[in-house]
């Protein structure tokens, strides 16, 4: 028998009963957090976009997208803790906002868009790995292969094969990958922190131009960089703050890596306490948090040592090479400060180690590309809407065989096409702005929730949460909502991101005209063999 | 026949009655709940002159009418817990001696299952609706007879029923738990406890074993996986196998057309061990919804011809 007591008079006697557990550590949340939204992997590339906003600042734009996250991390404990199952907001809107609904969004936010995800993070992996580290040891042709077609197509190949490994590991053996890679990752940070804290301007320009001369073979590569980008009609802002409005208009390209503490929200399974919101919403907000400060210290330390108009014109120059520009970049693989970084150590092994060493971030993460798919895929046969061999899972090496090919063939396809098709990759942001569409109905899910499920709203620990009277996590909600429908509305009618144009408005189309057909097949499937799919989440009347 | 499972509804007043209706919304011939029954918490209210004090959920309610404690009685009673109306001295009392607060969850308990019961005679037309009950591990043995001894509902432990020429077995016992529960045992004991009731069954091509524990490793006993501190390891999202090898090799060897589990709440699944269908609806009782399996079995060809799992 166990009491909780509020100054020493017992409130609530427990008995000896299954599942009454202690609380999680909220460390190994916030590192899942933290890792989602990845400072190396995600926000380094995204950053590199910079001159699609020229005037816009990365400093500024990271950090209101961090103070604006926070709320959807507050709308997403309040979710978590009022109904915490495995599959997230799949569960969530299929019970509070429908089936149909429940089932498209999650359909297309959780697994169908995750498929051109796994390109992105093939790219990732071929300019934060293998071209890098092919230049360092030597090769610079075989780097530059990395960049080309069917370069990048190989390492896809590879990120897929290592993200279905890592599912089919399971996330007991991942969590424990995961773990170390965030440890390892930070030490890595770490080392490039100190490179750049002790290291002038000057001598970084001076490593700079010998390393790219070593290994590109590039004279004068620091100053070809900037006046390269000149040329190409690209003007760095100088470092600082504003204009905000600019600065406001990069928030959309932020949310590529900051939109996702709430990543592990379709992982939880049944635990709940008391004192869980904090647990939950500390967990996300801390991992969000960690990444916003990695950011700031991290373009502080460029623009001390680099020079935030060479980090921007290194990057502006890239892009405009990349798609037809007619100045080509002075280094001719992807400008990853990594590896400028470890160029201040004039010693290959040092400059390998330190690839290497930063690499963990993105096999820290790997696995994050399909974890969820396979619950909301095994959720979704359980409800009957796919067959039930997609929650089938081999005798032998409990591996979900069936919903990893549902994963991984239409994942190989989509590389293939985003590898050999340049208009296809400017479509990176689609891949945010579907899963941004699943989040803003959670977000609605979640303001409606004391209406919708009264019940359900006063029985969770996030309806206590209050200040001067008036519960947060709705109202966060509503926040979470504009910050949803402000980007929703930038990628969408501005061209700057990529995503307006009529053939990615056509993809995005496909996967919803996709979730909906199957969506309909299953009901009338199922209605012929005599299954009523509409009884899956009825209420049964309580009196 | 149209079968209605649900199990695991730890004393959720909410659910309960929702399984008391769930014959009719689902148009099902029979329902079955397939043990742990009874709550895992008890709030005492304490009464004082003229009004009476509750903490809720970290928040302290001073009740000054009858209807204001009738409405937070069954607030509690939906969330699964038993209410208890005590004088400050009396929780002063329970506040230090384990066997009195034991003494009183098991009065609170059985008080409430009786209640249920008779709720039970009504809504199941005094018995024409066949409704079958039996015990899961966090359930005390004291139930059992309380069950047992009411018209409208047939106990189920331990025996073999008929069901219209389907044979159902039950066992609330399960493994070892962390928690060391009431009725679980090591799995050397259980696979006889399980071979004695399947002696009983008379074609296995017709039986459906009702079992509290699921099959190990069968994605039906996904629980969290615990430290040695019963903390959840990873924030609870690493999930490990933790249901019976004894009912495993009791589904593989005698192959029933059907088995029925719970126990393990988060883990609503199904799988197809050989000819036999396990199935485990998972238990969401907390959040007053009813998880349960509307199956529908074909009498001539001896298999389940339709199912599903249900939010209700």
């Amino acid at each position: 028998m166990a009491t909780e007591s509020v100054s020493g008079t017992p409130t609530l006697f427990l008995r000896n009963a299954t599942g009454l557990v202690r609380g999680w550590s909220v460390r190994d949340s916030m590192i899942y957090a933290c890792l989602s939204t990845n400072v190396v992997t995600l926000g380094i590339y995204e950053f590199s976009y910079q001159s699609f906003i020229p005037k816009g600042q990365l400093l500024t734009s990271v950090l209101i997208s961090a103070v604006w996250v926070s709320f959807l991390v507050i709308a997403y404990a309040g979710l978590i803790v009022t109904i915490p199952r495995a599959g997230g907001d799949y569960v969530w809107q299929t019970r509070i906002l429908g089936s149909g609904l429940g089932f498209v969004m999650a359909a297309t936010g959780w697994w169908f868009i995750l498929w051109l995800w796994a390109p992105i993070y093939g790219n990732i992996l071929s300019v934060e790995l293998f071209q890098p580290l092919w230049a360092t040891l030597g090769d610079p042709s075989g780097a530059t292969w990395f960049a080309s077609k069917t370069g990048i197509f190989v390492v896809c190949l590879i990120t897929i094969a290592v993200a279905g490994f890592l599912v089919s590991l399971g996330m007991a053996g991942y969590a424990r990958i995961q773990k170390y890679c965030f440890y390892a990752g930070l030490i890595g940070f770490a080392v490039v922190v100190i490179l750049l804290l002790v290291s002038s301007k000057s001598s970084f320009i001076s490593s700079f131009d010998t390393e790219a001369h070593k290994i590109f073979g590039v004279n004068n590569a620091y100053a070809a960089t900037t006046s390269g980008a000149a040329k190409t009609g690209y003007v760095s802002p100088a470092f600082g703050f504003g204009p905000l409005g600019a600065s406001m208009l990069l928030v959309p390209m932020m949310m590529f890596y900051l939109l996702w503490p709430n990543w592990g929200s379709t992982l939880y399974g049944e635990i709940r306490g008391a004192s869980d919101f904090k647990r939950v919403f500390t967990g996300m907000f801390s991992g969000l948090w960690i990444t916003a400060i990695l950011s700031v210290i991290f373009l502080l330390l460029v623009a001390k040592t680099f020079g935030t108009g060479f980090y921007n014109d290194s990057n502006a120059l890239y892009w405009s090479a990349y798609y037809g520009g007619k100045i080509p970049a002075a280094i001719p693989i992807w400008p990853y400060p990594v590896m400028f970084a470890g160029w201040l150590v004039h010693n290959a092994a040092f400059q390998t180690i330190l690839i290497l060493l930063m690499s963990v971030w993105f096999f820290g993460w790997v696995g994050t590309l399909f974890l969820s798919s396979t619950r909301v895929i095994f959720a979704a046969a359980f409800d009957r809407v796919l067959p039930d061999r997609a929650a089938e899972v081999s005798e032998k090496r409990n591996v979900p065989f069936y919903s990893l090919i549902l994963m991984l063939l239409p994942a190989v396809a989509l590389s293939a096409v985003y590898a050999y098709s340049l208009k296809f990759e400017t479509y990176t942001l689609d891949a945010t702005l579907v899963i941004a569409v699943t989040y803003l109905f959670s977000a609605i899910a979640v303001v409606i929730l004391p209406w919708r499920k009264p019940e359900l709203w006063r029985a969770s620990p996030a309806s206590r949460f209050k200040v001067a009277g008036v519960p947060v996590v709705p109202v966060a909600g509503v926040i979470t909502i504009g910050l949803l429908g402000y980007n929703l509305y930038e990628w969408l009618s501005n061209d700057a991101y990529g995503v307006n144009n009529h053939d990615s408005l056509i993809f995005m189309g496909i996967l919803y005209v996709l979730a909906i057909a199957v969506y309909v097949t299953a009901r009338l499937v199922r209605r012929r063999q005599g299954i009523d799919l509409g009884l899956v989440n009825k209420e049964i009347p309580v009196e | 026949m149209k079968i209605f499972f649900a199990t695991d509804i730890h004393g959720s007043e909410v659910c309960w009655r929702k399984f008391l209706n769930s014959a009719a919304f689902y148009k099902a011939d029979l329902v079955v709940l397939g043990g742990d029954v009874t709550g895992k918490a008890m709030v005492p209210i304490t009464a004082h002159s003229g009004y009476w004090e509750v903490t809720l959920r970290g928040e302290t309610l001073r009740l000054d009418s009858k209807s204001e404690l009738d409405d937070i009685i069954t607030r509690i009673r939906n969330s699964g817990f038993y209410p208890a109306i005590v004088s400050p001295d009396e929780l002063a009392h329970l506040g230090g001696n384990e066997a009195a607060v034991g003494e009183r969850f098991e009065q609170e308990m059985i008080s409430s299952l009786d209640r249920w019961l008779d709720m039970a005679d009504g809504k199941l037309h005094g018995g024409d609706i066949p409704c079958i009950l039996n015990g899961g591990n966090d359930d005390i043995f004291e139930i059992d007879n309380v069950i047992e001894s009411s018209p409208c509902v047939s106990f189920a432990e331990g025996k073999l029923l008929d069901l219209d020429g389907f044979s159902l077995v039950s066992m609330g016992w399960t493994n070892p738990t962390p928690w060391n529960t009431y009725r679980e045992a090591p799995e050397e004991e259980l696979a006889p406890k399980i071979e004695a009731l399947a002696a009983l069954v008379p074609d296995m091509g017709r039986a459906i074993f009702n079992f509290h524990a699921p099959p190990y490793g069968t994605g039906l006993d996904e629980a969290p996986a615990l430290d040695d501190n019963l903390r959840p390891m990873h924030g609870g999202a690493v999930m490990k196998p933790v249901g019976s090898k004894a009912v495993r090799d009791a589904i593989v060897k005698h192959q029933p057309m059907l088995s029925v589990h719970g126990h393990i709440h988060e883990s609503r699944a199904i799988k197809r061990l050989g000819r036999t269908m396990a199935i485990n609806p998972g238990s969401v009782y907390g959040d007053g919804v009813l998880q349960g399996a509307v199956l529908e079995l074909d009498k001539k060809k001896a298999k389940v011809s339709r199912y599903l799992l249900v939010n209700g």
